[in-house]
């Protein structure tokens, strides 16, 4: 009954002598942080060096512009439905052309976006698709909502991306 | 009673009902695109395909008159098969046009192609091309691509506006909907056609392109085109009314509303004329000024003028409440009698269908609210005398533009010395008032109209004002409306500084060191409801979604027409 | 014209020209002390797979100097429960001591130019070790300060730390170099230093003084993984919560002073100082073998700061309980094993 009877249990933080002298634990220690200080480096040094994304890569959303310099969107604000944290608003209006309807006003808040690629998904026209865009930078709230200006980009420009999309769709 | 089994249900019905009358009174909601419930039966789009036991063939619910003792089935495999072809059927020549059309979200085809549709499609040959963006009348753009030929807007235009003008044209897919030669979509109720046609074929070119309709929050509210007083729901965006929906109320209108109420009974809401807090003329010039300003001068110009002196006149577009507060604010604040509203009736607007002569909304409310002369008080036209004699000096006015249907009056004005009025836009009237206090619209507030026929219905805020708030008044709301913050856009639309009338006239009582303690539009309608017969024993609540007719009337409405 | 240059001569030539050896030290050792920031955070990036500072002049060469330009531009603040002038009179002293320890390290032997015999040491006192020992105990009086005069619970118990952790290992310290002592049979540093002629350096005479030794200047320097008074974890900043600006800079510029001012101590006292054993028997000039011994010291002392900064990166900080528990039950007893070793060594060999 009494607890003498129980075995002394080897656990796992009970350390040798070699150990509790600390001595040689140190020189271990320092060893490694020798080989991690020879090592090369991996970081990337970004302005001068820049990352080239995958095709998968979800940078900042686009509007597709077609070779005659027109956006492909029709403004349908499916979009703008899913987008999780409504950074898109979408403005309709009709044009003379076949496609009747176009956005008049498309805007993203890109302090909004949160880069899900929802809207790429849903894009019934593969007209919003992410970008290999990443560098995103604002001084203010209204610079950071990007108009049909910033947003259309020439389908040219993103082959890789639209390569990528119809490969997996 | 008969009885009748759906689905193991079993159901009492009337005698004469189709299934699908005797299932939608019970609930159940038996697939359909071309019935109606105020049309004629034409079983053409082959629907509401259900099984009936005994019946060698599964039969049309619309056309099929309920028997007692009938057992019917809507989910069995035979009718979800039925349903699975007809949905394959119609999706074969309708276009994948749903990002480009307006009816998307609320589309019948949409919403039974999930619910009622396989997916898939086996047709890959090239589908019938009929066109599209054809103008068939003043407010209805037709594509013809989409139509499924359902035949709703000829019946309605053969059967409810009882204007005949569209047909159908040839045969088999070529099946082609259009007017008859010569004739256009263009009689009074033609924008109907848009809400029932169970597609987007037909839609509303006034709100084309204007907004998705899964973006906008909608309110239930009353047209103000004229006496009828229609059951409407107001579609915003933005704060913006974009467009106007009938809503069902088969005691006023049924599903229907008239394209006048539809298309111009919401546009000075936003318009740019909007009169955007009070203003006081200074040098001839109208000035914005703040509310406790413009009440202090108010007030102190009233005070300048002996009782028999001023004259108030309500006002047939504002609600009741706004009424009975101009009554209570002339006779007891003011203390004159000389207090009258003015009616405006158009003997060219009126119809056999929905549309009444009278033009304003609460004519009859304003006068059950007792905006009329006291026993030594002048009506209107004495009202009118007395300006003209110099008698009657200051003169105060509730929304309504008295100069512009009656350009007479513009002289007779001039000689006041002292007008007020409130106005939501800057019109005739405005250009001579000294001062002119900006009142919300009906888009904006709580209140009651009061029909031709005695007929109380609320009117509720879809607007935001900086009086009245979207959250805290529990106004409904959308998405973006519950998620949208000062800094984005789309969450900026313009909120405009105006009040009700009945809330403008107790801050300028309450100026003239009078109380009329009323803090919201629902304590006026219950100080109405104790004060005057007609209302007895009623508020909001019991007036529900449906309104409540009037019964112990001591005058007749006056316009039957 | 001639008077007043003989009169400036006099004062340059004072004392084998004092003034320049001062200045010279002086330059020398806050520009170490600003390079030696840089070599941390440089070394402390390599060890964590990263680049370190890279971005002001060559490889980031200049960082250290941004750094200073931008806490001289910051707000010096001091907090209202401060006893203000205890609060500057803090980092002054942290200062004083650290640059005044200096005068008495030797950088090499005596060299002669132009006839006139210079000591490369600025004070060549007697009694040196001592003068080190007073100093850097004041220096607790620095830390003690700061921590009580800024009115802050957590720059108190960084003080209180600090003066328990000194007294704790400055006695370890100082039996510590007793042995040496007992070896040299003087007090002064150069003597010291010409003692451990050839391979006679001290720590592997006795180095078992030198280990304990070395542990106490890495706790008498307040750097890891003895930097209790300041764990960032547990108490903020330690004594220097509430120091900004520029004072703060005297703090920090402090450490890194103290740092080398310990490194070059060990090098004097058991790493043989400037000598680089049997040079004199390759035949050199004896010009060069004076710079050759110059260069020695200067790569033992680097060598030593590199250690210093390799093991801050490397060891974990110690609990405050076993802090005291290694110096009271294992520095002090093993220090004095080593007085009996020197002392058992000099019986036997009659050195």
């Amino acid at each position: 009954m009494s607890e003498k009877n129980i075995p002394a249990k080897k656990r796992i933080k009970d350390l040798t002598l070699l150990e509790k002298v600390y001595v040689p634990e140190i020189f271990k220690g320092l060893a490694l942080t020798l080989k991690t200080m020879l090592r090369p480096k991996f970081t990337m040094e970004y302005p001068e060096e820049k990352f080239i994304p995958p095709a998968s890569y979800r940078g900042r959303p686009i509007l597709v512009m077609e070779k005659n310099g027109e956006e492909r969107c029709v403004a349908c604000g499916l979009c703008a439905r899913v987008c999780p944290p409504l950074a898109i608003e979408v403005q309709a209006s009709e044009t003379e052309n076949e496609k009747e309807r176009y956005p008049v006003r498309f805007e993203i808040n890109m302090l909004r976006c949160i880069f899900c690629g929802f809207c790429e998904e849903v894009c019934p026209e593969e007209a919003i698709i992410m970008s290999m865009d990443y560098e995103l930078a604002f001084t203010n709230r209204e610079d950071a909502i990007y108009g049909k200006d910033k947003l259309l980009v020439p389908v040219n420009q993103s082959s890789d991306k639209i390569g990528f999309l119809r490969s997996y769709r | 009673m008969p009885k009748i089994k759906i689905d193991g249900k079993e159901i009492e019905f009337k005698q004469g009902q189709t299934i699908i009358e005797a299932a939608k009174d019970h609930g159940i909601e038996i697939a359909h695109f071309c019935w109606h419930p105020k049309l004629s039966v034409s079983g053409n789009c082959r629907m509401c395909l259900v099984e009936v036991e005994k019946m060698p063939k599964l039969v049309i619910a619309c056309a099929t008159t309920a028997a007692d003792g009938m057992v019917v089935r809507t989910q069995s495999d035979k009718s979800l098969a039925a349903r699975n072809a007809v949905m394959e059927f119609f999706l074969i020549n309708h276009p994948l046009d749903c990002p480009i059309c307006d009816e998307a979200g609320e589309c019948k085809l949409q919403d039974y192609t999930y619910k009622h549709s396989v997916g898939e499609s086996r047709f890959v040959e090239e589908k019938v091309k009929k066109g599209k963006r054809i103008q068939i009348g003043p407010y209805v753009m037709f594509d013809a691509d989409r139509c499924i030929m359902c035949s709703r807007c000829i019946r309605f235009c053969d059967e409810i506006a009882k204007d005949p003008e569209l047909t159908f044209t040839k045969r088999g897919d070529r099946v082609f909907l259009t007017t008859y030669p010569g004739e256009k979509l263009d009689n009074l109720y033609s924008m109907n056609v848009v809400d029932i046609c169970p597609v987007g074929a037909l839609t509303n070119s006034d709100f084309r392109f204007k907004s998705r309709v899964w973006e906008m929050s909608l309110t239930n509210s009353v047209c103000t085109g004229c006496a009828r007083g229609c059951n409407i729901e107001l579609w915003v965006r933005n704060n913006e009314v974009l467009r106007l929906v009938p809503k069902y109320n088969e005691d006023v209108n049924s599903y229907w509303m008239c394209d006048h109420g539809r298309v111009n009974t919401f546009k000075f809401v936003n318009a740019k004329d909007r009169v955007d807090g009070p203003h006081i003329r200074v040098e001839g010039n109208l000035v914005r000024v703040g509310w406790d300003e413009a009440y202090a001068e108010a007030a102190s110009r009233l005070k300048g003028f002996s009782k028999d002196e001023i004259a108030v006149l309500g006002s047939a577009f504002a609600t009741v409440e706004d009424n009975y507060a101009a009554a209570k604010f002339a006779k007891s604040v003011l203390g004159t009698g000389n207090l009258d509203f003015v009616k405006h009736v158009d003997p060219a607007f009126g119809d056999d269908i929905l549309r009444k002569n009278d033009i304003t909304p609460n004519s009859f409310g304003a006068e059950l609210a007792g905006v009329k002369p006291s026993k030594n008080g002048n009506d209107f036209n004495g009202i009118i005398k007395g300006i003209k004699e110099g008698k009657i000096k200051a003169l105060y006015i509730l929304e309504d533009d008295i100069i512009a249907a009656n350009t007479e009056l513009e002289s007779v004005f001039a000689k006041l010395d002292l007008l007020i009025a409130h106005a939501t836009n800057f019109n005739k009237t405005t250009v001579l008032a000294d001062i002119v206090f900006p009142a919300s619209t009906y888009a904006e507030k709580n209140g009651t109209f009061v029909n031709f026929s005695g007929r109380v219905q609320r009117i509720r805020p879809a607007v935001a004002t900086l009086d009245v708030d979207r959250a805290l008044e529990g106004m409904s709301m959308s998405r973006w409306d519950k998620f949208g913050t000062k800094f984005d856009r789309w969450a900026q639309g313009k909120h405009f500084d105006a009040r009700a009338s009945w809330k403008i006239l107790v801050g300028l009582a309450s100026a003239l060191g009078q109380k009329m303690k009323y803090g919201m539009a629902e304590e006026v309608f219950l100080d109405l409801a104790a004060n005057i017969e007609a209302f007895n024993g009623l508020d909001y609540d019991t007036l529900g979604e449906f309104g409540v007719q009037l019964n112990n009337l001591n005058s007749k409405p006056s316009d039957k027409n | 014209m001639e008077a007043i240059g003989n009169f400036l001569w006099s004062i340059i030539s004072f004392y084998n020209f004092l003034l320049i050896r001062i200045v010279i030290v002086l330059v020398l050792m806050l520009l170490t002390a600003a390079y030696l920031v840089y070599f941390e955070r440089k070394i402390s990036a390599w060890i964590q797979d990263r680049l370190g500072p890279n971005r002001v002049g060559w490889k980031g060469s200049l960082q250290s100097f941004a750094d200073v330009f931008k806490l001289l531009l910051k707000e010096d603040i001091v907090p209202d429960n401060a006893n203000k002038m205890i609060h500057t009179l803090a980092p002054m002293l942290a200062l004083f001591v650290a640059f005044t320890t200096y005068a008495v390290i030797p950088i090499g032997p005596g060299i002669n130019i132009a006839g006139y015999e210079i000591p490369l040491v600025i004070a060549d006192v007697n009694i040196g070790i001592l003068y080190i020992l007073a100093l850097t105990s004041l220096g607790v009086y620095a830390i003690t300060f700061a921590g009580w005069s800024s009115g802050s619970k957590y720059s108190l118990l960084g003080g209180i730390r600090s003066s328990a952790q000194m007294i704790s290992y400055e006695i370890s310290m100082g039996f510590s170099i007793g042995g040496v002592v007992l070896l040299s049979e003087s007090l002064r540093p150069i003597a010291i230093v010409e003692s451990q002629s050839g391979w006679m350096w001290n720590a592997f005479v006795q180095p078992i003084g030198f280990i304990t030794f070395l542990v106490s200047a890495f706790a008498e320097t307040n750097r890891l993984p003895f930097d209790l008074p300041e764990a960032e974890p547990e108490l903020v900043g330690g004594y220097h919560t509430e120091y900004s600006s520029m004072k703060f800079a005297a703090f920090f510029l402090a450490e890194y002073a103290n740092m080398l001012i310990a490194s070059t101590l060990i090098v004097t006292l058991y790493l043989g100082g400037w000598q680089i054993p049997y040079i004199e028997t390759l035949g050199l000039s004896s010009g060069l073998v004076v710079a050759l011994q110059i260069a020695g010291f200067l790569l033992k002392v680097a060598l030593l700061l590199f250690f210093f900064i390799w093991v801050r990166w490397t060891i974990p900080r110690f609990r405050y309980d076993q802090l005291m528990s290694l110096g009271w039950k294992v520095m002090f007893p093993l220090s004095l094993i080593n007085i009996v070793w020197v002392a058992f060594l000099i019986m036997i060999f009659k050195i």
